[in-house]
């Protein structure tokens, strides 16, 4: 999948340049409006990262152009923004972009959301998850690991579930408190630690395969391999 | 339109000047008209009168016929009154008309009745005319009738009727110039009012506009300005306050990752210890990610641009919903939390979230090990409360009147830890202020309750039926 990054400020074109690069996607980066819109129409391009704040031509100016030009109107177009003013948000929506990050934000947020517009991010809705020797029951709730079985609490199944279902998908703190517990806005990040610690004292513990991984500064992703 | 209202209200004097001048001047026109043409009536019945007598004296017949320039000369008079006497065969005795007049005689009906009749000269002025009998040297019957006309009369009315005019025109102009000279005078205090709004500034707020000398009537629009000035005032120290706060608190995180990294940058270090130093790193600064958002959501709802959008909540369920989240943090610190009550809510159910997670993470970091968090949901007093207690050490009385203030950590063993922003429970005052409630903090022996206090639904829903 070929990512188009169209931001001016060094940093974080390099930043993002590279941790994409890293998370499996190509990489194009233009570090100004006009070039970015060149690159757009020039090479096969899957989706627009797109910085708002941009001189010359701004980002609203190239999001206007992508949509009006009919070889990428359907492009999806992600949004970068240092100003969350609801009308900031709007506008961006009204002209067409698919969806937007504030910033700062974490960049395992923006891997997730390039995902889902790519629709690259499957969440499994199978009713049986099988991940290295744990077997997951969805309709019973249950959660075996090489055949025996793991008492959880409701609130630690969910989270497992979570977890499992979108399997090798690191997911950041604020999204686990989002989905799981529906609390959208940044809690006290202790509260998630504490959960999946609690969960790992059940589930990983008592077994030689760890299956909750943490990945320092981005967040938890369930997996075989560490 | 410059000046407009005192135009209009000039104008409006002149007209109703003009208008009362013009019917005065009507009224008392048409009364002098009538008392002057009463009189010359009078006058003129007089005259016959008059005529009748001299007609009446024993010579009277025979002056007639000898010598008629001597009643020429007697019953004409000043007035110029024309005068016929005339037998009742109609053979004319007597006949005074040196102008020629040709006046109507007054048919019998008249005669009988004494009745004037109008007439007009030839010259076109109004006349008079009336007849009666009389007795030509007291013996003789005669009819004898005397006509007048009012020529200087009418130039008189003419005369009257302009200086009437002018006398309302010249009224009414200076009524509007003299409406027009007060309200410019007072008018004063507005434009000291606009001179006073031209110097007012960011940083001039706090200058009052003086209502000393202002008419009672521009006292409530002085006493309105001077209270939003106040306001403006408020609100702008509160805005720079906050940039202010926020910039300070910032120092010692930045101060850290800066301290941090020199340090780490100052000797080779093995890929593990710049993996630490590097995760230590994102946490301050996610620390200081969530500073920014929460002063910005402070700022937004002080500024009301904040509005919650409410739906009806079941506080058992968001009870549970809390505890639930906490069930690990809690079980750590070996507290146990228990739910208690219920009521029904209209709030916005993140915003509640929020204020409770703020509630509850305090609880909880503060409570003694191995005791209860409590979560109470109840009403009291037309307000529904809700309430977070811990047991744990208490709370210095110099400190509680400022525990909801931003930033505020209390100097007590109490700091909140590496990932506070100090700002939660600001926050929670905010929330709380945004759904029209408050929050406030409760101590009793060895225990510690945060409140919550919404108003109450009944109230709510009784409005909401007078108004549906």
């Amino acid at each position: 999948m070929h990512i188009l990054i169209i931001e001016d400020e060094p940093k974080t074109g390099d930043y993002l340049q590279r941790g994409l690069r890293e998370s499996g996607f190509t990489v194009s980066l233009a570090r100004n409006g006009r070039d970015g819109l060149h690159l757009a129409t020039e090479e096969e391009v899957d989706l627009v990262v797109l910085d708002v704040m941009l001189p010359g031509m701004s980002g609203w100016d190239v999001l206007a152009q992508l949509r009006a030009r009919e070889a990428t109107a359907q492009l999806p177009v992600l949004f970068l923004t240092a100003r969350d003013e609801v009308q900031d948000r709007v506008k961006g929506l009204e002209l067409g972009a698919d969806d937007y990050l504030v910033k700062p934000f974490a960049f395992v947020e923006l891997v997730a959301r390039i995902r889902t517009l790519l629709r690259r991010a499957p969440a499994r809705d199978d009713a049986l998850l099988c991940i290295g020797d744990m077997e997951i029951d969805v309709i019973a709730r249950k959660v075996r690991r090489q055949g025996l079985p793991v008492v959880l609490t409701a609130q630690e199944f969910n989270l497992l579930h979570l977890l499992a279902r979108r399997e090798g998908q690191v997911l950041s703190r604020s999204l686990i408190a989002s989905q799981v517990w529906d609390m959208n806005f940044d809690s006290d990040t202790n509260v998630i630690d504490a959960a999946i610690r609690r969960l790992r004292r059940k589930l990983d513990d008592p077994f030689p395969q760890k299956l909750i991984h943490t990945r320092r500064g981005m967040g938890y992703v369930c997996e075989v391999s560490a | 339109m410059r000046g407009s209202l005192t135009l209009r209200v000039s104008l409006a004097f002149v007209l109703i000047v003009g208008l009362s001048a013009a019917g005065l001047g009507w009224y008392l026109y048409r009364d002098f008209v009538g008392e002057i043409v009463r009189r010359d009536d009078i006058a003129l019945r007089g005259k016959l009168r008059q005529v009748q007598q001299q007609l009446a004296s024993p010579d009277a017949q025979s002056l007639v016929r000898d010598h008629p320039q001597y009643f020429r000369d007697t019953m004409s008079g000043q007035e110029n009154s024309l005068v016929r006497v005339a037998a009742p065969d109609g053979q004319v005795l007597l006949d005074i008309n040196a102008p020629g007049e040709r006046y109507p005689l007054p048919p019998a009906a008249a005669v009988e009745q004494g009745a004037l009749l109008a007439w007009t000269s030839r010259a076109g002025a109004p006349g008079q005319v009336v007849s009666s009998m009389a007795r030509l040297g007291g013996r003789q019957p005669v009819q004898v009738t005397v006509a007048r006309v009012y020529a200087d009369r009418t130039a008189m009315f003419a005369r009257y009727r302009q200086r009437i005019v002018l006398a309302c025109a010249l009224a009414a102009g200076l009524a509007g110039l003299l409406a027009a000279l007060l309200l410019v005078r007072g008018l004063r205090p507005l434009r000291a009012i606009a001179a006073h709004a031209a110097l007012v500034r960011p940083g001039r707020l706090d200058s009052q506009i003086d209502s000393a000398d202002a008419p009672s009537e521009l006292r409530p629009l002085i006493l309105a300005l001077n209270a939003m000035l106040v306001r403006l005032h408020d609100g702008y120290t509160r805005l720079s306050g906050f940039s202010a706060d926020l910039a300070h608190e910032f120092r010692t995180p930045v101060n850290n990752l800066l301290g941090q990294s020199q340090v780490a940058l100052a000797q080779r270090r093995s890929p593990d210890e710049y993996e630490q130093i590097l995760a230590s790193n994102v946490e301050e600064m996610e620390r200081l990610s969530r500073m920014i958002d929460s002063m910005l959501f402070l700022a937004r709802a002080s500024q009301e641009d904040v509005v919650p959008v409410r739906t009806t909540l079941a506080l058992e369920d968001e009870l549970g919903r809390m505890a639930a989240f906490y069930e690990g943090m809690a079980e750590e610190r070996a507290v146990t939390l228990r739910c208690e009550g219920g009521a029904s809510l209209q709030a916005d159910a993140q915003l509640l979230r929020r204020a409770l997670a703020n509630l509850l993470s305090n609880a909880i970091a503060h409570a003694r090990t191995g005791s209860v968090v409590t979560l109470a949901a109840g009403e009291r007093d037309g307000w529904t409360e809700l309430a977070v207690t811990n047991a744990g050490a208490p709370i210095a009385a110099h400190d509680l009147p400022h525990l909801f203030e931003r930033f505020y950590r209390a100097d007590t063993a109490r700091t909140a830890g590496a990932g506070s922003t100090g700002l939660g429970l600001a926050i929670v005052g905010a929330i709380m202020a945004l759904h029209g409630g408050r929050a406030e903090v409760r101590q009793a022996p060895g225990a510690i309750t945060f409140v919550l206090l919404f108003p109450s639904l009944q109230g709510a829903s009784s409005h909401a039926l007078h108004q549906g």
